[in-house]
């Protein structure tokens, strides 16, 4: 996933009015709004591009049009999709109750709870079949890079700053292990620092390594997977960090629990037919959702500080 | 209906030669339109060709020119995601087969797939470089391979090698060729059909033809050959009902003349034969009757010589002088039967020339001439005063009334007034003379022998019996009938002739 620099560079105002001339997002409402039960339900995401809104809206499209048609039933309806530039856009949005439920990974989503508190994870994603992954570090095969520590005054390539396992996670690894990750161009850094480039997508951040624009990097296990065989021939996994769980589906607090509840059940029900699972799969490869058992909580609880979330964009 | 030989000859040269012209014009038609089809599609080819190498190689390097612009950025980042992200939209718009980044180092950095199979392969190939073209062009068959630079500002961050599939000016070309073959089958196809129905049009036309033929032209010779056979096996009469007007008309109806004159001449052969077969029965029984009745008196002559001969030796001279006038009182009756024969055998030769005949005035001459035996016999002759004047042999024509009314004068009947009436009557068209008489008459099974030669009912009856053959002969020689009527013995007798008016 990628952000592009031009959008954050553009006034957030001007930005929230494009998107809700252009999306269809409902007009402001004020902080009481999120106690009220919503006329209909919005899912919001983050744009991975912000100039091109329909990426976003053609990997949600359907699964959107399936809840629709599930919810339709119970008297809930399902409104278009909330695309947000950014994660600072995405809370103002939640809180003034034109969102409703998100769909992120680990990081984000802590970073959503944090700035808004009123985000509550309510079910664990599958992306292809994943329940939770770990972050990889690689290098090139004749790379002389051996363990974390190696990477001191070395440069990683990792993806975007919202990124959970190719961002938060291998930079809390780093940290774990006695590493400062800073940007390369800080000028303040040190030379025992890890300097980082942000190569905007996965498959970037491996090429990168393979031409020199870094000497190692990082990004989850089902990415290392989906590498092209002869780009993975030529790297190497030198750590993998714990795992996690591979993303959450998160309510506004303040959403009406019969309607939280109508769109839980739906969510949970869509992998039961052929089109429910082609409507899932196209929103980015997912799978399914399972409830959040407690052990999943502690897990989140134990994540938190060491993510931290804060620094989140 | 049934046809005639002939007719299904000439329908089966029709529908065959229809059969040909149709199908030649069909042929000729299918070939004309697939040439022309052919030169359209050849015309197109060339004006395609035409327009292509013009316009083709502009629009590829304006192609190519935007390609290595617009990928220069993310080349130039390694953004090797944007790259496939832009080799995927490009693919919408160009048909290509084949999409290859390579990078500064002649490197394949991606080739626009999921799986980057080239990743990391150095490209051997040519490649447009600094002062050389900035694009290379190349064809293989279908496929149009460009080589261009991806550099900005001076900047080479490395080539695009693209492989495009058939370009739109050949894909339509193809869907022209698609659409002509299609277009020719569908052609062929009309064609086909058109040539089965023209074969059943053609088989219906050569039928019809037939039939009209055989109704128009064979049946009537069919007809005339058949009444030919038929004349020829001596049936006249058969008919040819063929009611045209045309030349088959006039054959038909020459053939109906000649038939006609045919039946006319058999019916005269017919007459001719009967007449004669008539005459040499009347010759037959005229020599047995002349050998009979000649010899009766040469019988008489013999015997009484032979008496005389006889008497005279026995010096009866009484006796010789009777046998002598016997002898002479045969010979006269020899003589008058001879006269008789000739004036019978003129009647059929010697022909005068005819004349207006007042018949009342011949009968009241007839009676003239018959008065001596009339007067003996009492016998009262009428006239009626109606009888014509018809064109006849007055002689002949005398001798007919003369005949008739001295046989009616020798048969009056002893007990009553002797009575002739001489008169006309008509029956139906023809004109019927008659003599009548209240004599003896005449039992029905004789009235035809009554006027054979010689032929006498009663032998007392003076006569030789020539003079009622004489009256037939004489109104048969002009072309009448003669008769006789009675209604038996004792009921009288009428004699009747009829004579040709005009």
């Amino acid at each position: 996933m990628r952000v592009v620099a031009l959008a954050a560079r553009l006034a957030p105002r001007t930005l929230g009015t494009l998107a809700a001339l252009a999306f269809g997002v409902p007009g402001t409402v004020g902080p009481a709004a999120a106690s009220r039960p919503p006329a209909a339900v919005h899912l919001g995401v983050v744009a991975e591009e912000p100039n091109e809104p329909d990426k976003m809206l053609r990997i949600f499209a359907e699964l959107l049009a399936r809840l629709r048609e599930q919810l339709q039933p119970r008297a809930v309806r399902v409104g278009g999709l909330v695309i947000a530039r950014d994660l600072d856009d995405l809370s103002q949005r939640i809180l003034r109750g034109d969102v409703d439920f998100v769909i992120e990974t680990v990081f984000p989503t802590l970073a959503l709870q944090e700035r808004t508190h009123c985000v509550e994870p309510s079910l664990v994603i599958f992306r292809r079949g994943q329940r939770e992954y770990r972050s990889v570090f690689f290098t090139r095969q004749e790379s002389p890079i051996r363990e974390l520590a190696d990477l001191r005054g070395k440069t990683l390539v990792l993806q975007v700053l919202r990124s959970t396992s190719a961002f938060a996670l291998p930079k809390a690894e780093l940290e774990r292990a006695g590493l400062t990750l800073v940007p390369a161009d800080d000028l303040r850094s040190r030379p025992g620092d890890v300097r980082y480039v942000l190569a905007q997508a996965e498959v970037n951040q491996a090429i990168w390594v393979l031409h020199g624009k870094g000497d190692a990097g990082a990004f989850n296990d089902g990415n290392w997977a989906a590498l092209p065989e002869k780009v993975r021939a030529r790297l190497r996994v030198f750590h993998q960090t714990a795992p996690i769980v591979r993303g959450l589906l998160s309510f506004r607090s303040g959403l009406d629990a019969t309607v939280r509840r109508a769109v839980e059940e739906a969510l949970l029900r869509l992998p039961d037919d052929e089109a429910g699972r082609v409507a899932l799969f196209q929103a980015a490869g997912l799978t399914g959702f399972e409830r959040l058992t407690a052990e999943d909580r502690a897990g989140l609880r134990r994540w938190a500080p060491v993510l931290r979330p804060s620094q989140a964009r | 209906m049934r046809l005639g030989r002939i007719g299904a000859r000439y329908a089966a040269w029709i529908a065959g030669l229809s059969l040909a012209l149709v199908a030649t014009a069909l042929l000729a038609a299918g070939f004309i339109g697939f040439r022309q089809s052919r030169v359209v599609q050849a015309e197109i080819h060339a004006a395609v060709d035409e327009a292509r190498t013009a316009d083709e190689e502009a629009a590829l390097r304006g192609t190519a020119r935007y390609l290595g612009t617009h990928f220069f950025n993310a080349l130039y980042q390694l953004d090797v995601q944007r790259l496939n992200e832009e080799i995927e939209q490009v693919r919408i718009w160009l048909p290509i087969t084949s999409f290859l980044v390579v990078d500064a180092q002649r490197s394949i950095l991606t080739d626009g797939t999921p799986a980057n199979g080239r990743y990391g392969e150095v490209f051997a190939g040519e490649l447009p470089g600094e002062g050389r073209e900035s694009l290379l062009l190349a064809r293989r068959g279908e496929q149009t391979e460009i080589r261009f630079n991806i550099s900005s500002g001076g900047v080479q961050a490395g080539w695009g090698v693209v492989t495009l599939a058939a370009a739109p000016w050949q894909a339509s070309l193809r869907r022209l060729e698609e659409r002509t073959a299609s277009s020719w089958r569908g052609h062929r196809a009309s064609l086909l059909s058109l040539g089965a129905i023209a074969f059943v049009v053609t088989l219906g036309l050569g039928l019809l033809t037939a039939v009209l033929l055989s109704r128009s032209l064979a049946r009537p010779l069919t007809e005339m050959s058949r009444a030919a056979a038929e004349i020829a096996a001596g049936h006249l009469d058969h008919p040819i009902t063929v009611d045209r007007t045309d030349e088959v008309g006039d054959l038909a109806r020459a053939f109906d003349r000649m038939a006609a004159d045919l039946r006319a001449h058999e019916e005269a052969l017919r007459a001719e034969r009967a007449d004669l077969a008539a005459k040499n029965a009347e010759l037959e029984r005229f020599n047995y009757t002349v050998s009979h009745d000649l010899k009766s008196p040469l019988v008489t002559v013999r015997g009484f010589a032979e008496l005389a001969g006889t008497d005279l030796d026995a010096g009866h001279v009484d006796r010789v002088r009777q046998d002598l006038r016997r002898v002479v009182s045969a010979a006269d009756r020899m003589h008058r039967l001879l006269d008789d024969l000739l004036e019978l055998s003129r009647v059929g030769r010697v022909v005068q020339a005819p004349e207006d005949v007042a018949l009342a005035e011949l009968a009241r001459e007839a009676v003239d001439l018959v008065r001596g035996p009339l007067e003996a016999g009492r016998v009262r002759v009428e006239i009626a005063d109606d009888l014509p004047v018809v064109r006849a042999d007055r002689r002949r024509l005398l001798e007919v009334y003369q005949n008739l009314i001295q046989n009616a004068a020798k048969f009056a009947c002893g007990d009553r007034e002797p009575r002739v009436e001489v008169g006309v009557r008509r029956d139906g068209p023809e004109r019927v003379f008659f003599v009548r008489d209240n004599g003896r008459g005449i039992e029905p099974r004789f009235l035809e022998r009554v006027f054979d030669l010689f032929e006498k009912l009663d032998p007392r009856v003076e006569g030789t019996g020539v003079g009622l053959a004489l009256v037939r002969r004489i109104v048969e020689a002009h072309g009448g009938r003669a008769w006789a009527e009675s209604e038996g013995p004792g009921h009288g007798a009428t004699f009747c002739f009829t004579l040709p008016q005009g």
